[in-house]
């Protein structure tokens, strides 16, 4: 299907490219397009200087943790997100960008405000309490006077969303210290944080959660001998069943939630607050009811909020902000009216659609915006993705006494089916059969199949996908990564194999052949 | 009267200017990714300073 709308400068996208790290110069989109772009990049400096680099205190941790040098390509993150977007599309993707970016620039102030060799604000410390990278902040949601902060986020997790690079250093320390290389590189970096002694020291206590491999597993004893037994402050270990479709564990993993509000209180000295609770239940249930209806929209011919503008945002709004921040709920609205909007025009967000695909698997992490490339290079539409196809359920939102009591269970399914575990564990309904449910749901004719090469929870599948898609009859392609590492798979190796499968399979060129040989081995 | 009208008028036509020389500047630094450019060359100073930390590395 052709975009019957001329779209300027979206022909030859990779004339932007350079060897370097950086773009040669950034998408002239026609006058409104370009000047709406231009004034959301000046206001993301704005946020940068306001939150970030007028306080002293961020500037001294600039030059003392490594991880922060990759804070100086945020906005090149957002025009990589950006590629080829026009109207209603590009404007989606700066409401979330926008306000992601405002939410990372207060979580880094606030981690050095009580870091205890940067600011030292004991005070503040004393209301921080520390949580996973890969943990749902709904647990967070009863205590409005605690400030749930995650390391992890500030110095793995968005570091390589910026730089395709950012976690090498720290892969590469946690392996000259013995740890195994063939585990998921994601905990492996957290850990070398840790080891490598750049993480900020604050808080009151933590709490870790068994996330979902050896990996994570490894990860977080590293991190909890120095926080807890160097460090002195106190984490409890919240172990999540990750059989979660089972009936059966479901009062195991409420108990675990009680018992984890209970540690917070105990050390804190805070309680646990319903009226707050349930106003951020609310706010849970409104960001569902809206990611419904966009993946509604997406299972017609005119998708508005998908690829990147779905998965980043669903990962940040469902896992890290868990109803707490109100200023989402605004963005959700925001979108949704936006998305409405193209959806009435039947607005397309690239020059031509040809397959309509899920991906599925966990997504190479320093190619993120592969999303977009594989809309703009080959016109695949990516209608949805496995992290984005978390837990539609309406949790409790009145405050009763009954609901109180099933609040805690609300917690446990939303922790229990956080982005990722809800897919690689419960068994092989919810990672195999569902899959081939949304492919008929989208009415989707390709699934592009992340092989995250050292995530054991998928890599023993990969037969049984095969399997499936021959009996479908569903054009299936693997795309091989390890998530944190580009040296193993560099993201023209990524490409490649999307290349290769397009031009053998299925016979066909590129609606922008100037995306597919890139080289961008030095970007970030 | 006629005087403080007009000094209004210059304190005006120099505001718009002064945007006008903003709008140029900071449009240029956006459209030619000059930015970026800049912070690129940022990075390598800041490893100089990292490589320089004093650690307790330990497992």
């Amino acid at each position: 299907m052709k975009n019957p709308e001329k779209r300027i400068g979206a022909d030859h996208l990779g004339s932007l490219y350079t060897d370097g790290r950086v773009r040669r110069r950034r998408e002239w989109r026609g006058v409104p397009d370009t000047l709406y772009d231009y004034s959301r990049w000046l206001h993301n400096w704005v946020t940068i200087f306001r939150v970030v680099l007028s306080k002293p205190r961020n500037i001294k941790a600039l030059f003392r943790y490594r991880w922060m040098a990759n804070y100086l390509a945020v906005p090149m993150m957002v025009d990589r997100h950006t590629q080829g977007l026009r109207g209603e599309h590009l404007r989606i993707c700066h409401v979330e960008q926008d306000l992601i970016i405002e939410d990372v620039a207060k979580l880094l102030d606030k981690l050095f405000r009580g870091d205890r060799r940067i600011d030292n604000d004991k005070d503040f410390s004393d209301k921080v309490v520390l949580v996973d990278e890969n943990e749902m902040q709904s647990l967070m949601m009863g205590f409005p006077t605690l400030v749930p902060l995650s390391r992890e986020i500030a110095s793995t997790y968005i570091p390589v969303l910026l730089n395709q690079r950012a976690a090498l250093h720290y892969i590469d320390i946690a392996q000259e210290y013995g740890l195994a290389g063939d585990v998921c590189p994601m905990p492996e970096a957290e850990a070398g944080v840790s080891i490598d002694d750049d993480a900020p020291v604050l808080g009151k206590c933590a709490v870790q959660c068994n996330t979902t491999c050896d990996g994570s597993l490894m990860g977080n004893s590293v991190i909890f001998k120095r926080l807890e037994l160097e460090d002195g402050i106190p984490i409890f270990q919240l172990a999540t069943p990750l059989r979660h479709q089972e009936p059966d564990v479901q009062e195991y993993a409420a108990q675990e939630i009680r018992n984890a509000i209970a540690f917070i209180e105990e050390h804190t000295g805070e309680k646990w607050d319903w009226t707050h609770y349930f106003e951020c239940a609310k706010r849970v249930n409104y960001a569902t009811k809206c990611r419904m209806e966009w993946l509604d929209m997406n299972k017609t011919q005119y998708p508005q909020v998908f690829g990147s503008n779905l998965a980043l945002y669903t990962e940040t709004n469902y896992m890290a902000i868990s109803g707490r921040v109100a200023a989402f709920q605004d963005a959700d609205r925001k979108i949704t009216a936006l998305a409405e909007r193209a959806y009435q025009k039947k607005k397309m967000a690239s020059n031509e659609y040809r397959h309509r695909a899920i991906v599925w698997g966990v997504q190479s992490h320093y190619y993120m915006d592969f999303l977009v490339w594989l809309l703009n290079c080959w016109g695949i539409v990516p209608l949805t993705d496995m992290l984005s196809m978390v837990s539609t359920k309406m949790i409790a939102d009145t405050d009763t006494p009954e609901n109180r009591e099933q609040a805690i269970y609300d917690i446990a399914w939303l922790t229990e089916n956080m982005i990722m575990r809800n897919r690689t564990h419960g068994g092989y309904k919810v990672l195999l059969d569902e899959l081939w449910e949304i492919v008929e749901e989208f009415n989707a004719d390709m699934v592009i199949l992340w092989e995250h090469m050292s995530c054991k929870a998928l890599d023993g599948m990969h037969g049984l996908f095969e399997e499936r898609a021959r009996e479908k009859g569903i054009h299936l392609v693997w795309v091989s990564h390890d998530l944190f590492d580009p040296r193993v798979i560099s993201r023209q190796g990524v490409r490649d194999q999307i290349n290769s499968y397009m031009r053998t399979v299925m016979q066909e060129e590129p609606v922008d052949p100037s995306l597919e040989e890139l080289n961008d081995a030095e970007s970030w | 009267m006629k005087s403080v009208g007009k000094t209004l008028c210059i304190v005006f036509l120099k505001l718009i200017a002064t945007v006008c020389c903003l709008f140029v500047v900071t449009f240029a630094a956006y459209f030619f990714n000059l930015d970026m450019k800049l912070t690129a060359k940022m990075e390598p100073i800041l490893f100089h300073f990292y490589d320089k930390v004093k650690r307790d590395q330990h497992l």
